[in-house]
């Protein structure tokens, strides 16, 4: 049969009530939650194939979990099975949401955003770092220079696609449409941009870095950049921004930037140039590809959603914000009605770090308070453990929500749209199943 | 068991929506989803279409073809992207009328009720 009705997700962005009205036949209470006089509940639950404990909880318009989660089938070499490939050309490959499970993310489980081409790997023989611009002395430093003339520092780091969560937005803003994936915790061994800097000699004048790579534009022309971003001098002189030189304890995959690459944690991951060759230091923000119009931008004021935004209204993003990710169970986990049921995830927040996580299974009914631990180290993610006990049989979810240190947290609702769809933190939400 | 409940999930919820809203269905027989996309169609992932060949060989030259069925965007957005490829990305730049033929392919085929 030729698919003609029009799915759900089109559906649910349009008028979610509505959505559910034609679908469920659902109509919800005064207080927008539950479902009036049971309208629509039997056929939710037939589809959900269980029936909704705290179904008097669940907002109008609210699209089950069951629903909106999507599997990908395709799949690619190196990588885990369950990673969700957009785009071969460019790689662009993210993690579903069980694969960020580990405390330090494997190579296999992190996410891939390239630009350009996927370079043939340069040899660490033949490999340099230039810099150059506002500097004292123009440097040129070989691989060795790096392992042996400056002190190696080793930590776990949160690189997070600026897009992550742009598949919540509508419209749906042009680019990848990842969901939540897009966030990986590898461990880094390399040398501290600062001290690069600094054996260079920072002139007052530098306020900005431009970073350049090895790998070529998609349409092979040798005169474009797939992508050259940059960060303000203060990001780049913070300690905890390096050259990487080790992913894991090994060399860095191709994939990932062989044989080095910028890490600059907590930002959009474009800050954090793959391949590099090149730190152009800069008396003024840096204008490569990826840096001015739309790109890695967002308004200065909240726009409604679907506007066009002059480019002078426009500003780079700084650091990524609180989110937080469910990583265990995998959604659609069965488990028993009264029994405790272990529930954990990952949360971050950019330059900030987390100082609650919390949970709920009744639609955000109640929440409770999760156990969180420290970051192994500045910049790391934190582990978040929670018991639930789903006291009757049928269909749940698990809603989960961080604070930063500066008290913002992540919203219900997909926050404000903006033209290339930047910086959803939404609350990831999954279902399981009590029998 | 996940991957079961979800599909089995999304049909009933197809059939439901079939006989809820019969209003909705259009005579449009075109298809609207990557999955229902035939894996042999010289033009895959493309959906069928007027100007499916235009856009197939304007396109495959630098990126994949994921790179376009990953859109879902309207027209003014194809119209944008399609001037960013010329302006800034290197595409040779399509003679006006081909241009319309892709842009009018986008906007109807990879329009804002795709799901790629």
């Amino acid at each position: 049969m030729p698919n003609k009705e029009r799915g759900l997700i089109e559906l649910y962005n349009d008028d979610p009530e509505r959505a559910e009205y034609l679908v469920f036949g659902r109509k919800a209470g005064p207080d927008r939650r539950g479902f009036l006089r049971g309208a629509g509940l039997a056929s939710m639950g037939a589809v959900l194939g269980t029936t909704i404990p705290f179904s008097s909880n669940m907002p109008a318009g609210l699209m089950p979990a069951a629903l909106a989660e999507t599997i990908n089938e395709f799949s690619i070499d190196s990588k885990h099975a369950d990673m969700i490939v957009h785009n071969d050309r460019p790689m662009n490959v993210e993690a579903a949401a069980h694969l960020l499970d580990d405390d330090i993310t494997p190579a296999a489980h992190h996410f891939i955003r390239n630009n350009g081409t996927m370079p043939m790997p340069m040899s660490k023989a033949d490999w340099r770092l230039k810099i150059d611009g506002e500097v004292n002395e123009e440097l040129e430093l070989s691989y060795d220079d790096l392992m042996n003339d400056f002190e190696q520092v080793t930590m776990q780091a949160q690189l997070e696609c600026g897009g992550n969560g742009r598949a919540g937005f509508n419209p749906l803003p042009r680019g990848n449409p990842w969901s939540i994936g897009a966030i990986g915790n590898a461990e880094w061994t390399g040398v501290r941009v600062r001290d690069i800097l600094r054996r260079a000699g920072v002139k007052p004048s530098a306020v900005y870095t431009g970073h350049f790579s090895y790998d070529e534009h998609l349409s092979g022309d040798p005169d474009r950049q797939a992508i050259s971003r940059g960060g303000p001098i203060d990001k780049m002189m913070d300690p905890g921004t390096i050259i990487a030189l080790k992913m894991n304890g090994e060399d860095i995959p191709i994939e990932h930037g062989y044989p080095a690459r910028i890490v600059a944690p907590g930002w959009a991951g474009s800050v954090s140039q793959k391949w590099v060759t090149r730190i152009w230091v800069r008396d003024r923000e840096h204008d490569g590809p990826g840096m001015t119009g739309l790109s890695y931008r967002i308004p200065r004021f909240p726009v409604e959603a679907g506007a066009e935004v002059a480019h002078e209204d426009m500003m780079v993003m700084g650091s990524m914000i609180v989110k937080s990710a469910i990583t265990n169970p995998i959604a659609g986990a069965e488990t028993r009605a009264g029994a405790p049921f272990a529930i954990r995830g990952q949360a971050w927040a950019g330059d900030n770090h987390v100082v609650k996580m919390e949970t709920s299974i009744d639609f955000g009914a109640t929440w409770q308070t999760a156990q969180l631990h420290a970051p192994a180290n500045r910049f790391a993610w934190q582990r978040w453990e929670q018991t639930v006990i789903p006291p009757m049989a049928g269909y749940y979810e698990v809603w989960a929500r961080a604070t930063d240190n500066q008290g913002n947290s992540q919203p219900m609702v997909v926050p404000g749209w903006n033209p290339r769809g930047y910086l959803n933190n939404a609350c990831h939400r999954i279902h399981f199943t009590a029998v | 068991m996940k991957t079961l409940f979800s599909t089995c999930g999304a049909a009933i919820a197809a059939a439901l929506l079939v006989m809820a809203a019969p209003s909705l269905s259009s005579a449009d027989e075109r298809i609207t989803t990557l999955a229902d996309v035939p894996e042999d169609f010289e033009f895959y992932p493309l959906p069928p279409g007027e100007g499916v060949d235009e856009v197939y060989y304007g396109c495959i030259a630098c990126h994949s073809l994921r790179t376009v069925t990953n859109g879902a965007y309207s027209r003014a957005v194809w119209d944008e992207l399609l001037d960013w490829m010329v302006d800034d990305q290197g595409m040779m730049a399509p003679e006006p009328d081909i241009r319309d033929v892709m842009l009018d392919y986008l906007a109807t085929y990879i329009g804002e009720d795709w799901e790629g």
